[in-house]
């Protein structure tokens, strides 16, 4: 039996006009419904039931009929727009040394953006002592001159530079890390699909595992925090989650957690998808338990209050000397109190970001044992600076599943032409 | 002259204050630290440096983000 549980909107997949949605229930599965006067039908699973909807996604209000009108469409923020810029990306080149099957910015070939065009922009778009911004393309170590960006972006004012990369040049060339960390790279995100060749070769085209494994070493010799990035796609990389995150725990401090995107279909994609190619946030959260089990407990993971809990959950832990995890936050989460995107940026930037020197020194106490009792003030506050970890999960909208209440709450924006654009609706792809 | 230095006395039972092994909760977790307590009645004196130091940092650790 079909119940309508939520009225929405979003977009015509074919046209990318915004249309009237609904959440349909069919039984325990949601489906993001509607129907394009000149295009037709189309639905999408959004939810299969393996959490309670509701109560993840806690009292949120609809989309109020007159509100959100010029969503997508005029995108930059207006002033309907009801989250801040927790992170802003900047793409510095369409070039990449992969060619990828999945690829959210469609990249491959095209021209590197000027210097002296980035410098202006990351002026234009930095609130000093308060930024943090992505570099991102594109594969952003393509370009010699990375370092020389990074710097800019400091020296433009902003607090914080994440490099987004798939970690080829980084294992490849210890020098340019060094470079980038003197530079003032503060943290990574690494694409890192899994723990064997089989996953890379299917999504990457090409044997991976033993380059990332130097990427993260490189980066270690540099105090740069390393976070992976799994592109999660079903068929290919579902059972390995849990492979992933034990992965990440051994290296601990330079891996500062796990940031999964299950696959959203925007710029490049193989294949139109059907339900069974979606990996929903509920499934991602089950396949964690189901893995992972040992080392993440389900109430340890908590719906995201900056963006909207349908976009993402978070979990924060320590790391113990036996490779296992200590949660920071257990029990209900209340998600109906929606957190800044200033308080979240804060948060994230202290946790994927390793000490410095001078902090990290605690570190080698570690190594003598000293370091693992979490039970005086001063132990725990050490432990927590130098082996937080994350375990976080952010799920891209496509012109299928895109839902405009979950969009007019994102908080990672693209610099594009002075304007901020939700994530979401500047990789809008149609799908003809 | 610091906190540390600083010999206080309970205020409930004019003893003065010796530095003692507390535990105390907080957000879900348990913790322990040295603190001047009252040996009577085992009042604790949480100094302004430790209160703007040490647990406004571990406030901001565990606040759920």
């Amino acid at each position: 039996m079909r119940e309508i549980k939520r009225r929405t909107y979003s977009v015509c997949p074919v046209c990318l006009k915004r249309i009237p949605a609904i959440h349909a229930a069919y039984g325990k599965t949601v489906y993001l419904e509607k129907t394009c006067p000149q295009h037709g039908d189309f639905a999408a699973v959004i939810w299969r039931g393996l959490r309670d909807l509701e109560t993840w996604r806690g009292n949120l209000p609809e989309i109020e009929e007159g509100e959100n009108e010029n969503c997508p469409r005029a995108c930059g923020l207006c002033p309907e727009h009801r989250q801040g810029t927790c992170c802003v990306l900047l793409e510095v080149t369409k070039r990449c040394n992969l060619n990828c099957a999945f690829c959210f910015a469609g990249g491959g070939s095209g021209e590197d953006i000027p210097f002296a065009t980035l410098r202006k922009h990351l002026h234009d778009l930095a609130e000093p002592g308060k930024t943090l911004v992505q570099l991102s393309g594109g594969e952003p170590t393509v370009r010699d001159d990375l370092p020389r960006i990074v710097a800019a972006a400091k020296e433009a004012g902003c607090q914080y530079v994440q490099l987004n990369t798939n970690g080829v040049r980084l294992a490849e060339d210890r020098e340019y890390v060094r470079n980038l960390a003197t530079a003032g790279l503060s943290f990574v995100f690494m694409q890192f699909d899994g723990t064997s060749d089989r996953i890379y070769r299917t999504l990457r085209g090409r044997e991976l595992f033993a380059v990332k494994k130097r990427a993260i070493e490189n980066c270690g010799l540099y105090n740069l925090g390393v976070t992976l990035v799994p592109t999660i796609v079903p068929g290919v990389n579902t059972d390995n989650i849990g492979g992933i995150i034990r992965f990440a725990v051994k290296h601990s401090p330079a891996v500062r957690g796990v940031h999964f995107q299950p696959v959203s279909y925007f710029g490049r994609f193989p294949f139109l998808p059907s339900d069974s190619r979606r990996f929903t946030l509920d499934e991602l959260l089950a396949a964690i338990e189901d893995q992972a089990g040992e080392l993440v407990s389900r109430d340890s993971l908590h719906p995201s209050r900056c963006d909207h809990p349908l976009c993402g959950f978070h979990g924060d832990y320590l790391v113990m000397q036996d490779h296992t995890l200590y949660p920071l936050h257990k029990g209900e989460s209340s998600c109906c109190q929606t957190v800044t995107a200033v308080q979240n940026r804060n948060f994230v930037a202290r946790r994927w970001r390793r000490p410095k020197a001078e902090e990290a020194a605690s570190g080698k106490q570690e190594e003598s044992g000293a370091d693992n009792d979490i039970e005086t003030l001063e132990g725990f506050l050490r432990r927590i600076r130098s082996h937080s970890f994350t375990i976080t999960a952010m799920a891209f909208q496509d012109a299928g599943n895109l839902d405009l209440e979950r969009l007019r709450s994102c908080s990672l924006h693209v610099y594009s032409d002075g304007r901020f654009v939700p994530f979401c609706a500047y990789y809008l792809t149609k799908q003809a | 002259m610091s906190d540390k230095e600083r010999r206080w006395k309970c205020g409930k039972c004019s003893q003065e204050l010796v530095q003692q092994k507390v535990v105390f909760n907080y957000l879900g977790h348990t913790f322990s630290h040295d603190l001047p307590a009252c040996p009577d009645c085992g009042q604790v004196f949480i100094s302004k440096e430790l209160a703007e130091g040490r647990i406004a940092e571990l406030e901001e650790e565990l606040e759920d983000k």
